[in-house]
């Protein structure tokens, strides 16, 4: 969903140009590693902490990756752009609830938000860094997606501000 | 620090003992959210509180994902585990549990035969519950017990329905596989489960079947993929100086992991670097993505790394 909303900003020493708004598709968390992710239509972020109920909420520390502890982990994005290619050029089915993060999003370019910040909802996000995939994630689906996912295994967030985010909230540069 | 979260955490909801000598667990999350989920005939290890770890097929129908039901039948003569399942575990213990895997490729149309010798039956319980759900007829269960069969209880439908054949070994002659396969047809698929000598007979009467139309249940440890020609060699850690064999099937991650090595483990897929190690004797076969060749003269990434020579040596 790439809107005409353009404007320029200043990065790295240069003007660019974004073009992008996106949109909330689908919300998942889970309390504890191993467990299957489970669909919300809204979920309650909360500042420098993470997602209430989630397993990675700083001070929960109940997920697979918690025994190293990651400030810039507190949410995580996924395109569903990148399960649609999954379907096309690997003919492997994986569901919104099966990637492990939290948020999905149509229309936004994650690999390229490091760094920056974006709106999503009410909430004011950081990404910190891209998500990389791991065993993990093909132990507990039974599918080979490691490799596939390589590069475009979504994006870790620290929560600027928080708030609810919903399904159909339009995600935009900050 | 937090400790790394290895498997499942579950609590025993109920135990109950269906016939002498066997238990059947219920196990489930703390706050009911759904399980993993599971393929007929798929299996869990359960991580017990003495450090045993075992295997157990899963009993109960795959779409009820609210929890894992296993049944148990005690070896007094066995390695302990299930000993320690009938005379330590309580209900509302927390146990860890593995993540399910393998499963039984079910046809959906041609005949399935299951062939079950006592506890043996829990796989095909677990299929049979799915096919049941599913309105499909398009198998039979033959099921040899000394004595009352164990879990009867779970197979209402299917035994009113003539699809259950039971063979009371105390009392009459156990089932004839031969003749069982044999007269199953051409498009049948045929499975097993139970003690070694009617696995060995389901073997034999299955010898000239293809793969695809068999299957032999043994509760073996899935087979990791080493390298063709792979050898067994030793992981040695040059600090403590403590050493280990590395078989094939096993590999150096999870050899160093038994070892309770100090490495941290992310991707295990090597592609992050989390576990690169430094190497003094080898060399290693490195498969990861991360090391530049001059990086490998010198360091590999464990996760993925197998061994070219008898002893690789690590600074850990």
């Amino acid at each position: 969903m790439i809107t005409a909303a353009t404007y320029p900003q200043q990065f790295g020493g240069r003007e660019v140009v974004s073009a992008w708004t996106g949109v909330v598709r689908h919300l998942h968390i889970t309390p504890r590693a191993f467990l299957p992710m489970e669909s919300f239509d809204q979920l309650t972020l909360v500042a420098g902490k993470g997602i209430e109920g989630d397993r990675y909420m700083i001070g929960r520390e109940s997920g697979f990756y918690s025994h190293k502890p990651e400030e810039g982990r507190q949410v995580t994005l996924f395109e569903i752009e990148t399960l649609e290619a999954l379907a096309r050029d690997a003919k492997i089915q994986m569901l919104p609830e099966e990637h492990r993060r939290n948020v999905t999003v149509q229309g936004v370019p994650l690999n390229h938000l490091v760094g920056r910040r974006f709106w999503v909802g009410e909430t004011l996000l950081e990404a910190t860094r891209l998500s990389t995939p791991c065993r993990h994630i093909e132990e507990i689906l039974g599918k080979a997606v490691f490799d596939p996912l390589i590069n475009r295994s979504g994006l870790n967030c620290r929560i600027l501000t928080g708030g609810i985010i919903r399904v159909g909230d339009a995600v935009r540069e900050a | 620090m937090p400790k790394a979260i290895k498997h499942l955490q579950a609590v025993v909801r109920e135990i109950d003992e269906p016939l002498p000598g066997i238990k059947r667990l219920v196990l489930a999350d703390q706050d009911g959210w759904r399980l993993p989920a599971f393929r007929p005939g798929a299996h869990i290890d359960l991580h017990l509180a003495n450090g045993l770890v075992r295997t157990y097929s899963l009993c109960n129908d795959p779409a009820d994902c609210r929890r894992y039901v296993v049944a148990v039948k005690r070896e007094d003569g066995g390695r302990g585990g299930s000993r320690h399942i009938h005379d330590e575990l309580r209900s509302g213990q927390v146990i860890g549990v593995s993540v399910p895997r393998s499963g039984l490729e079910l046809l959906s149309t041609g005949m399935n035969i299951f062939v079950a010798g006592g506890i043996g039956v829990t796989p095909f319980v677990s299929a049979i519950l799915a096919l049941e759900r599913e309105g499909q007829s398009n198998y039979q269960l033959h099921w040899a017990s000394m004595g009352e069969p164990s879990l009867i209880d779970m197979l209402e439908p299917a035994v009113q329905g003539g699809r259950v054949h039971l063979y009371n070994t105390l009392e009459a002659s156990p089932p004839d596989i031969r003749s069982i396969v044999e007269g199953s047809g051409p498009d049948a698929k045929a499975f097993c489960c139970g003690p070694t000598g009617m696995l060995d007979a389901f073997e034999s009467a299955v010898a000239e079947w293809p793969e695809s139309r068999k299957h032999v249940e043994r509760f073996t440890a899935p087979r990791l993929a080493p390298s063709l020609n792979a050898q067994p060699y030793s992981v040695v850690l040059a600090r403590s100086g403590r050493e280990m064999e590395v078989r094939p099937e096993v590999g150096l991650l999870a050899t160093l992991e038994a070892m309770d090595a100090d490495i941290s483990v992310s991707c295990a897929g090597g592609i992050c670097g989390a576990c690169r190690t430094r190497w003094t004797e080898g060399p290693p076969i490195h498969h990861d993505r991360v090391l530049s060749a001059q990086e490998r003269a010198h360091e590999v990434i464990v996760c993925v790394a197998e061994c070219a020579g008898p002893r690789l040596v690590l600074d850990l």
